[in-house]
């Protein structure tokens, strides 16, 4: 594994993260650093400021305080281009995020035309491409609101993948599905992690976390609490609040 | 037994419903038809004794010349037969029968509709007895129009003959300058809504601000005093000659630009927060998002109150009359005036609402299947997921 981080080899890198809504503080300070080939998991109650975390990587959320670097360059100054970083950080969203009206194709080409500048045909075949990756190539003129909850995340998978992102965000993509259907966008997401894709990972799903997480992060009140490797954390968690925490969900 | 027939679990089960509303009963189908037979009467009455009056072959009845309708003046004979039509002994028989029946299906329906049994007796029960009630209320207004004076009402409202030499052309050019001045200002306003929309919608307060002073002030003065003012500002102020029509359309696009750019803003901002993040992540600039993303998902919401705003401009149009139109310029509400103005009847103000009417209805029927269908696409959109 890619426990070796010098700063040089950093896909990823947030420094002193802090996040306000308000006056609500949710992130308190976070550092965070993330090479390829990461797949870091990140647990922790609700309300602990995981997916805001997560989205300070590609600035959706942009912090209040801190810095983040991407592959070196610092995203926070505002000088930087962030719809190009964007390209190369997807993101897969709890709510699927997909554009209804849209066919599940043109859901993936749309950015490869208009952002990547693709060619129509080239865009297509790009898309049909990760469309069968996620087994949704069947269904690639369908519109969202004809597929089920676990095929429109399988879409929106493919619609991240297809602009060859360097790494992948996951956000509780499997909270608003139905339990039958969480299995088949774990299993794409476990494919994935297994040909290399760096992935940071915002789950409740402690399975996935254990088996397939290369590192672990447990969130809570707006602060790493634990860090390390995930069977390690899982089996002999060193706080107290991990352990109550590991207590309840399962 | 049997085993009943099993579909695959995942398909849908597609057949009508069975009917469940039950028989009928003779009191409730009583009621309903007393009700029925009631407005019939009367609407259907008053329909076949104004036709038989007008149809038939007949001269100015003495009661007529004396309440002031002799041969001389345009289309007595036909507000005469009108008058006559609605004093006659028929009427007189079917606004009283209607009124019985009515009366009687009332006090059935609404007597015995809690101790029905079945859903259909209850809604024929309660039906008649809205029937009821509606031909006693219009038996009620006639008998207390026709114990009024008619004849002047008639005379000068409905004496459709004295529009004979304004009609048709003049009419049909009416109509059609009123359908080009709502059509213009509604695309214009909506050229400019949506870019007025997309300042209003700006996180910097130095581009919200002058949209929102142009919204505020469009939305917070009388059409009729900006349709006035623009055209003098610029004459006087830039000394610019424009025909008032030209001035007319303009304004109304400035103004309905302003009621167009609040729809679109609500229509904008009720589309999840998912979908602009969701394109921005790919890279798209905030521009691309709203232009793929965003727009084409709030026009779609935004079509049933954009098509209201119209219906309520071509009735608006009506204002223009503050500027003095050319003849050939003339739209509805001028071109009654103008007839009102050389025949001092007005009758031509009943023929302008048919006109609007005439326009409207069409526009209302629209935006109700419009709105229905949109509706109904829904369950598409949201999807199943949720």
């Amino acid at each position: 594994m890619a426990a070796e981080t010098r700063t040089g080899d950093d896909l990823i890198r947030l420094e002193g993260i802090h996040k306000w809504f308000g006056d609500l503080h949710v992130l308190r300070g976070v550092d965070l650093r993330m090479t390829q080939r990461d797949v870091m998991v990140i647990i922790g109650p609700s309300g602990s400021g995981k997916s805001t975390l997560l989205r300070c990587v590609n600035m959706l959320a942009e912090p209040t305080l801190g810095k983040v670097w991407f592959e070196g360059r610092d995203i926070t100054d505002i000088r930087t281009n962030l719809d190009e970083v964007r390209t190369h950080i997807g993101i897969v969203f709890q709510a699927f995020n997909l554009f209804p009206h849209m066919t599940a194709l043109r859901n993936v080409t749309l950015a490869l035309e208009n952002v990547l500048k693709l060619g129509g045909s080239e865009a297509r075949a790009r898309a049909m491409e990760q469309l069968a990756r996620v087994g949704m190539d069947n269904k690639a003129l369908s519109y969202p609101g004809e597929l089920s909850g676990g095929q429109q995340q399988r879409v929106a998978i493919a619609r991240a993948l297809a602009m060859e992102p360097r790494m992948m965000l996951f956000d509780e993509v499997t909270s608003a599905l139905d339990p039958e259907l969480v299995g088949e966008v774990l299993e794409v997401m476990i494919r994935l992690a297994g040909e290399g894709m760096t992935m940071m990972v915002v789950t409740h799903e402690m399975g996935f976390a254990r088996e397939v997480g290369t590192r672990m992060l447990f969130m809570d009140e707006g602060l790493v609490v634990e860090q390390g490797e995930p069977r390690e954390m899982y089996y002999h968690p060193q706080t107290e609040r991990l352990r109550q925490f590991l207590a309840k969900v399962l | 037994m049997a085993a009943p027939q099993i579909k695959a679990a995942t398909g849908l089960h597609r057949e009508p419903p069975p009917d469940t509303r039950g028989t009928s009963s003779p009191v409730s189908a009583t009621a309903l038809w007393l009700g029925i037979v009631a407005l019939a009467l009367v609407l259907g009455g008053l329909l076949v004794v104004q036709l038989n009056f007008a149809l038939s072959d007949r001269s100015l009845t003495d009661f007529c010349i004396e309440v002031g309708l002799p041969e001389d003046i345009t289309g007595a004979l036909g507000v005469c037969n009108i008058v006559e039509a609605l004093r006659s002994d028929a009427m007189t028989g079917f606004l009283y029968g209607g009124m019985a029946l009515g009366i009687a299906g009332t006090a059935l329906g609404f007597g015995t509709y809690r101790r029905m049994d079945t859903v259909r007796r209850r809604e024929q029960a309660v039906t008649g007895a809205l029937l009821g009630i509606m031909a006693v209320q219009i038996a009620v207004v006639l008998l207390v129009f026709r114990a009024g004076r008619p004849d002047l009402f008639a005379k000068h409202f409905l004496n459709f003959t004295v529009l004979e030499p304004y009609f048709m052309g003049p009419f049909l050019n009416a109509m059609k300058n009123t359908i080009v001045l709502a059509l213009v200002g509604e695309v214009g306003g909506i050229v400019i809504g949506l870019i007025l929309a997309m300042l209003v919608l700006s996180k910097r307060r130095a581009a919200r601000a002058p949209a929102r002073v142009y919204i505020n002030f469009f939305r917070g003065t009388p059409l009729i005093w900006q349709l006035a003012a623009f055209y003098f500002l610029l004459l006087f102020g830039f000394e610019v000659r424009l025909r008032a029509f030209t001035v007319a359309m303009i304004v109304f696009a400035l103004n309905t630009g302003a009621y167009a750019a609040e729809v679109f803003r609500a229509g904008i901002q009720s589309i999840e927060r998912g979908q602009i993040e969701a394109a921005r992540s790919l890279g798209m600039t905030y521009g691309q998002a709203m232009r793929f993303a965003i727009v084409p998902q709030a026009v779609r919401r935004v079509i049933p109150p954009l098509m209201n705003e119209f219906v309520i401009l071509i009735k608006d149009t009506a204002l223009v009359i503050v500027l003095g139109l050319l003849l050939s310029e003339h739209e509805l509400f001028q071109w009654a005036r103008a007839g009102v103005s050389d025949t001092f009847n007005a009758t031509f103000y009943t023929a302008t609402a048919l006109g609007y009417l005439a326009i409207t209805l069409p526009a209302i029927y629209l935006v109700n299947r419009v709105e229905e269908r949109l509706r109904s696409g829904l369950v598409g959109i949201t999807g199943a997921g949720h």
